[in-house]
């Protein structure tokens, strides 16, 4: 497999497929202006629950933060078509791993968000219906 | 194998690959035939480009009220509060909106007298009664899919459509009333990419026939896979706002 970082092309892209795919106005399941398109948020945590479902997959996530306590986050993802498309697995989280996931957060301010990039336990990254976007800019 | 001989062997590969009548083999493109999985093709590169849809104007009566609803639409999605629709509620696109949801592709069916739609996204489906008659708008029960009739003309399938019930979501969010026609053309321009041009025409509702174009690109060897709506996290609060089921643990 050759590493994104040859790819700068086809990692733009991606980000570009993804730009489309939000800021168009075409029919979806709902739209995605509940969530902050601009600003990112990473968190880095253990999965309780991955659901694999329609009409979107969503990760459970145990954040541990810096008092100790552990914040509890919901990060919603593509449907299961939009996914496998784009080379996902249903049985690619297990409960109790090791994730980092990029989230544009909700607007709202509640401990949810859209996923812009997962990396696994074992370092693998996975896109949200597109390849792994790059880094988010730093704004 | 000798050069010579390898040669000598691909010639005649060469020649068996032609008819007697010297023509290539390769495959005849079939206008007429549309089975297949399909994808919205919305621009990039190689993409055709469909002609603008017409503008549209609405009879005084709906027109305030269309626009009114839009610009609630806009505000609410700028405050970062989209209104619910029938599609964040898990419920049937119905037509024409099924023609094209996001990318998710459909499936298209030509047997003996019918032509069937499958889309992926919640699984709609559509029967197209080719060379029937078509009943008046009257005598049809409103539903999301109304009933279609269709035929050939050359290699453009036309397919019309009556019986969309009022709560089904329209185009642009246009209303519909009880006597809106929709009728499709749908034409391969070239063997892998389907247009099809869609025509609505309410005489109550429009000051004239609005029309749109979508585009398909063909998914060869794509395996369609089912889409059940069973765990919505999207809600409607008591505002109309679509908003995400977080979870506490």
């Amino acid at each position: 497999m050759r590493s994104l970082s040859t790819q700068p092309v086809a990692r733009l892209l991606s980000v570009a497929a993804v730009i489309l795919l939000v800021g168009r106005p075409v029919a979806g399941h709902h739209s995605f202006a509940m969530f902050d398109s601009v600003n990112k948020t990473t968190i880095t945590g253990t999965v309780t629950r991955f659901e694999w479902t329609n009409p979107h997959v969503f990760i459970e996530v145990d954040v541990p933060g810096a008092n100790g306590q552990v914040k509890h986050w919901s990060v919603e993802l593509g449907s299961p078509s939009i996914l496998q498309r784009s080379g996902w697995k249903f049985s690619d989280v297990k409960p109790g791993e090791k994730i980092t996931a990029i989230v544009n957060p909700l607007r709202d301010g509640r401990p949810g968000g859209m996923l812009y990039r997962l990396t696994l336990a074992d370092g693998s990254m996975r896109g949200n219906g597109t390849a792994p976007p790059p880094d988010p800019v730093t704004r | 194998m000798t050069r010579r001989f390898a040669a000598t062997v691909a010639v005649l590969a060469i020649a068996a690959g032609s008819t007697s009548f010297g023509q290539s083999k390769a495959p005849v493109p079939e206008p007429r035939n549309l089975t297949g999985v399909w994808e919205p093709l919305r621009g990039g590169p190689g993409a055709p480009a469909p002609p603008p849809p017409s503008p549209i104007t609405l009879k005084p009566p709906y027109a305030a009220a269309w626009q009114a609803r839009r610009a609630a639409q806009d505000e609410a999605t700028k405050k970062g509060e989209p209104l619910a629709t029938l599609g964040s509620e898990c419920m049937p696109y119905g037509m024409p909106t099924m023609m094209a949801v996001a990318n998710y592709p459909m499936e298209i069916l030509q047997t003996p007298g019918q032509v069937t739609v499958v889309t992926e996204v919640h699984s709609e489906v559509r029967r197209v009664f080719l060379d029937r008659p078509q009943l008046k708008t009257d005598e049809v029960p409103p539903g999301y899919y109304g009933r279609s009739v269709g035929r050939w003309d050359g290699d453009t399938l036309v397919i019309e459509t009556i019986g969309i019930a009022p709560q089904v979501a329209g185009y642009q969010s246009l209303p519909h009333s009880p006597e809106l026609r929709i009728t499709e053309r749908l034409t391969l321009t070239t063997p892998d990419v389907l247009q099809d041009q869609i025509m609505l025409d309410d005489p109550v509702v429009l000051d004239k026939p609005v029309t749109y174009t979508l585009a398909y690109r063909r998914l060869p060897k794509y395996e369609m896979v089912e889409f059940v709506c069973d765990n919505n996290r999207e809600y409607t609060d008591e505002k109309g706002v679509v908003r995400m089921k977080v979870l506490d643990k």
